[in-house]
């Protein structure tokens, strides 16, 4: 049947690991526009993991109450991790790259998340309340369409009502308006009134609450357990997704199915039983990203497509 | 709150900053530990006792700091250039794999041999790997943080492979458990590096190779005139172009040192420690992003970077020696994020003066 | 109301800092504003536009991918409430209808990157408009205009008047000041120091006032020295801008030792480029850079001094000196490479320390010693470093760009004696300048270029402002 050939399984696997990519992208995408660089995407995808799986197991209650409650802890434990960066650089004016690694090591594997998920007895088990699949599966036969779009959890729907969300703020509201003209020339911006502090805490703490949401996909969704860093580096693909996508959400979305179905391959391609060793295949997203980052570094894409200019640099009204 | 730009340095606030940095990360996490229902007061004493004054605590601890002072060096010598080389993890890795290669294969040979050449493979095989995002970067200003993150994974994925799935000449084939559980293939006892004894103190060559190390690239840095290029490039790029600096040829040179100076890390651990390719120790070690931690905490200073992976060594091999249920595990990597944390905001304090008006 | 008032004074006198204090940008240590009968203070931009007060920066705030629209629209939160989404056709038409009212001709849709710096000013003026200002300050506006746009200009000024708003003019040039304001307040070293109508005041008085003591201003006799052999020779240069496109189309120029060549021209019609292609920052498409014969293969800035050329940049410390080195270290910042600085690999810091002092004590920089770093330094002695560097490398040709901006009335007169000093001895100067004025003053022959080509050349002794205006604009010349 259609539906077990391996492009179908690549295809509805790969949305499916890429939805955390999406969400976690998503979030810096926003960030990033505002001008603030946050490499601590892992350690608060993996924060958000771990206080969503936290959540499920240890409080009570019907299954669609608790998971959202959930996502609304796992997207706070992710804004707080952020509020840490936004504070050192934005009102400290640390170096955002030092910043972010600095977030990466205390909230990640062997650090903050670990000590919580270790503390808390978190390991071992299935997580009690899962996000499955919504649709019948009658609508999940269908061929092609079936598996990949029916097949999916309210998770991976809701990112794509972000996806459209987020760009619609971007392009037609004032306030995206307001939040590109941060990223691009804070000075401009500040001259016109924009409270350039205030825009970027928000949009880094909006991030930070975007990547615990994508955390809290792998320990509800994906795996579905907690482990010690279960995100396996996502966190850096998500970055590299940002760039890879010129800071648009629509690109971000085919972005991240394209990285998923990469990490989703090597599985697919043992379930067609192929044996291969997996390790090399695992190492395809990851290559899949240098190579992605290089087409995307060439100066013809870089003159029409950059970054938004004052990303990574403090912005300091007074200074001449 | 009035932040003004500092026109002149004390000298005491360079050193004043990361003491109480460290200070104010002690306190917070004693605050997390409390929180949490441990004891921070006694979890810091034993936490002390581990790495430092217990019975050969502090042999230990110089074992768990020397890998930690080549990755922090690496990470030095590329972030004072702005190359923010997060690749020492996977470098360190790649002079690991060389430096076993060579080290089995010459295993014959008088240990003098084996050291020199497991030393010369390791920096050459970091330095290989670090080439790959200096040249992305170089030619391609492709972003090197994320690129030489990414080779993190791939070289470990490698070192997986080589070990757990293939047959490699790296992988340990003899007995009969050898297919059940792999491991690396021991190296001879010739290819152990040596050490220096110093009343009950043990000093292993790899960490009197990086205090070498260490020296070299301070002179190198201070007192030439590539480490004057490397300053000025790092301060303004567009500044070192208009003099005539070589800027891309800069790029890979620094980058390249710093891979290698990870790579002969990565030798050291096979050579003075593990005697085998051990790919499940090394990625459980983060040694790499250690590194940066002792980097930036260091603020890029050679002589400082082996004070700091003193002081972090004994951390970590407090973590592993108090491992257990009363023990939290992850507490190491948490102080270490918070020691950067207050590091970081302790720059503010270097850089500016602030003055506060009620 | 309705007043066109100048605040005149000359670089460093305080009217931009005043102007900024005006705005919310920087506050006041003392004093008091006082805004249509009330006591005000300004704590930040936002409080100053909601105030009525707008202004236009010498240096444009404009956020170059957006649009025209997008950039006057910016940051308006008037009509809050459901103006939550961006109405574009309704912003592009009030756009619309303010520029032909007040004569400022831009298409709303242009992307800011696109439009020319005269064009560019004009978004920043109907930026000020849209908010419905009812005090502009504009900063030294002329200064990136050809005579016959800032005359436009003027227009523009006297309509906002008319429609009772009060204008702001700030500037140090004399005869501008006289041609369209009502009244002149004098600042000097950051005091208000006289206001008096424009009627009565001439330009001789106004920079009487200006400078604290009569002044000649009449244009310095060039006193020519023996004019050499060709030191560089351009033949059809092109070049390409930042963004892929072709910035330099074609030049050709020659520069003898011993002459200083003005090279005029609005900002932004290739003159930075050429100037990086020539000192090899900048890749040759086509063409020949050749130095006293020597020719270069471009793109290649070590080739480029040691043929002999040196460099004075635009940015100065961007580029001219790395701001977080020290002083010493900015000065053998070409030199390093070779005795007596550096003895094989390794530097020689006592030298360097001695060389150091040598230079701050010969040309009087104003700093509390050799390792201050250079950030610290005003512009004015930052500029002596770099100049004193270059110098010291014995170049065979000297360019220099923008190298007086931002300098004081002293500042700029030690780089102008400098300049003349280096050509009395032979180095061959191209000077690039926005200050037509200034090249008058210096050169022996002026270039004109416009959108990347030199449309003219002239003998300074023989050309007018009229003619070498109508040039920077386009019109007029010869292909």
């Amino acid at each position: 049947m259609v539906n077990n050939s391996l492009i179908v399984v690549v295809l509805s696997s790969g949305v499916l690991y890429g939805t955390p990519l999406l969400y976690a992208a998503l979030g810096e995408v926003l960030a990033e526009r505002s001008g603030v660089l946050n490499l601590g995407v892992e350690g608060m995808m993996l924060m958000g993991a771990v206080m969503g799986f936290w959540t499920v197991e240890r409080v009570h209650g019907p299954t669609p109450l608790i998971l959202a409650a959930s996502i609304g802890v796992a997207a706070l434990a992710g804004a707080v991790m952020a509020a840490i960066h936004a504070f050192l650089v934005i009102t400290l004016r640390a170096n955002q790259i030092v910043s972010g690694l600095a977030l990466t090591i205390f909230a990640g594997a062997a650090g903050l998340s670990s000590y919580l998920g270790n503390d808390l007895q978190l390991a071992g088990k299935p997580a009690k309340h899962q996000f499955q699949e919504i649709f019948p599966t009658s609508w999940q036969d269908l061929p092609v369409v079936g598996p990949i779009i029916f097949g999916q959890s309210l998770l991976v729907y809701a990112s794509w009502v972000c996806v459209v969300l987020v760009a619609l703020y971007l392009t037609r509201t004032r306030l995206g308006l307001n939040l590109r003209a941060v990223g691009e020339s804070p000075a401009a911006a500040d001259a016109m009134g924009v409270n350039v502090s205030r825009y970027r805490y928000a949009h880094t703490l909006v991030g930070g609450a975007f990547a615990g949401v994508g955390g809290a996909a792998f320990s509800l969704s994906i795996t579905p357990q907690w482990v010690d860093g279960l995100t396996q580096g996502a966190g850096w693909i998500a970055i590299a997704l940002v760039i890879f996508a010129f800071w648009r959400p629509t690109l971000c979305l085919l972005g991240a199915y394209f990285f998923g179905a990469f990490t989703a391959l090597p599985f697919a391609l043992q379930g067609h039983g192929v044996t291969v060793a997996p390790e090399l295949f695992q190492t395809l997203p990851y290559v899949a990203t240098i190579v992605a980052l290089v087409l995307v570094s060439s100066r013809a894409a870089r003159l029409r497509f950059g970054a938004p200019a004052a990303l990574g640099l403090p912005y300091v009204r007074e200074e001449r | 709150m009035r932040i003004e730009r500092r026109l002149r340095q004390p000298w005491w606030l360079v050193v004043v900053v990361p003491v109480v940095s460290v200070a104010v990360a002690f306190v917070l996490s004693g605050f997390v530990l409390f929180l949490t229902g441990h004891p921070p007061l006694k979890s810091f004493h034993r936490l002390l006792d581990a790495a430092f004054i217990a019975n050969g605590a502090l042999s230990e601890t110089v074992v768990s700091a020397t890998p930690l002072v080549f990755t922090g060096l690496a990470a030095a010598v590329a972030f004072r250039m702005n190359l923010f080389n997060i690749g020492g993890e996977g470098q360190l890795y790649a002079g690991a794999i060389t430096g076993a290669t060579v080290g089995l294969l010459i295993g014959g040979s008088p240990s003098p041999l084996i050291f020199a050449g497991m030393i010369a493979a390791g920096a050459v095989g970091g330095a290989l790997l670090a080439a790959i995002p200096a040249i992305l970067r170089a030619f391609f200003s492709t972003n090197e943080i994320i690129t030489s993150l990414m080779l993190n994974y791939v070289v470990a994925l490698i070192m997986e492979y080589l070990i757990f799935d293939s047959h490699s000449y790296l992988r340990d084939t003899s007995g009969f458990e050898a297919n059940v559980f792999p491991q690396g293939k021991t190296l001879s006892d010739k290819a152990s590096w040596s050490s220096l004894s110093i009343h009950g103190l043990v000093l292993p060559l790899g960490f009197l190779l990086a205090i070498g190390v260490a020296v070299l690239v301070w002179v190198l840095y201070a007192r030439t005139r590539f480490g004057f290029e490397v300053q000025v490039i790092g301060d303004s790029a567009r500044a070192g172009r208009y003099a005539g600096m070589r800027t891309r040829r800069k790029i890979l040179a620094v980058m390249c040192l710093s891979g290698g100076i990870a790579g002969i890390g990565g030798a050291s651990q096979i050579g003075d420690f593990r005697h085998q390719l051990d790919p499940r120790g090394l990625r459980d070690a983060s040694y790499g992003y250690t590194g940066i931690v002792v980097a930036a905490l260091a603020r890029y200073n050679p002589f400082a970077v082996v004070v700091v992976a003193l002081l972090l060594g004994g951390l970590t091999n407090a973590g592993f020696t108090l491992q257990g249920a009363d023990f939290p595990a992850g507490l190491v990597g948490m102080m270490q994020g918070l020691i950067l944390f207050c590091a970081l905001g302790g720059e503010l304090f270097v850089r500016y003066r602030v003055r506060f008006a009620w | 109301m309705g007043e066109v008032h100048a605040l005149l004074g000359e670089n460093g006198a305080g009217k931009t800092t005043l102007s900024k204090i005006l705005t919310g940008l920087y506050r006041p240590d003392e004093g008091e504003i006082v805004l249509f009968g009330h006591a005000v203070e300004f704590s930040s931009p936002r409080a100053a536009l909601d105030a009525g007060i707008a202004m236009v920066h010498q240096h444009f705030r404009l956020v170059s991918p957006f649009t025209v629209a997008e950039n006057v629209v910016l940051g308006d939160h008037r009509d809050v409430g459901r103006s939550f989404l961006l109405r574009q056709r309704e912003i592009e038409a009030r756009v619309g209808e303010l520029s032909q009212r007040y004569g400022l001709a831009v298409d709303p849709r242009a992307r800011i990157w696109q439009l020319s710096v005269g064009e560019q000013q004009r978004v920043e003026i109907l930026k000020a408009l849209y908010q419905d200002a009812r005090i502009l300050i504009l900063d030294e506006p002329t200064a990136v205009l050809t005579p016959q746009e800032a005359e436009a200009l003027f227009e523009t000024i006297r309509a906002m008047a008319a429609d009772g708003r009060t204008v702001i003019f700030i500037s140090h040039k004399l005869h501008e000041v006289k041609a369209v304001a009502d009244r002149v307040t004098v600042l000097r070293r950051g005091k208000s120091v006289a206001t008096v109508p424009a009627a009565d005041s001439t330009p001789r008085s106004l920079a009487a006032l200006m400078v604290g003591h009569e002044l000649d201003a009449g244009r310095r006799p060039t006193d020519r020295g023996t004019v050499g052999e060709p030191v560089l020779d351009l033949a059809g240069v092109c070049a390409d801008g930042d963004r892929g496109v072709p910035a330099v189309n074609d030049v050709s120029l020659t520069i003898r030792g011993g002459e200083i060549v003005g090279v005029a021209g609005v900002a932004g019609n290739g003159q930075r480029e050429l100037a990086e292609t020539i000192v090899g920052m900048r890749p040759l498409t086509s063409g020949t850079v050749e130095v006293c014969g020597r020719r270069l293969s471009g793109g290649d800035p070590r080739e480029a001094i040691s043929a002999g050329v040196a460099y004075v940049p635009e940015d100065r410390l961007g580029t001219g000196v790395a701001p977080g080195l020290s002083i010493a270290s900015n000065i053998v910042l070409k030199s390093y490479r070779a005795a007596p600085v550096s003895t094989g690999p390794m530097l020689r810091f006592g030298r360097i320390r001695d060389l150091a002092r040598g230079v701050i004590d010969r040309y009087d920089v104003r700093t509390s010693g050799p390792n201050v770093p250079a950030w610290q330094l005003s512009g004015g002695n930052l500029q002596k470093v770099v100049l004193a560097r270059e110098f010291s490398g014995e170049p065979a040709v000297l360019v220099a760009a923008s190298p007086t901006r931002g300098l004081d009335v002293a500042g700029i007169e030690t780089v102008h004696s400098y300049l003349r000093d280096a050509a009395s001895t032979g180095v061959g100067v191209l000077l690039i300048s926005e200050d037509l004025d200034e090249i008058l003053a210096l050169a022996d022959r002026v270039a004109v270029m416009y959108e990347g080509s030199v449309v003219g050349e002239r003998d300074v002794e023989t050309a007018t402002v009229e003619e070498l205006g109508l040039m920077m604009a386009g019109a007029g010349g010869e292909d």
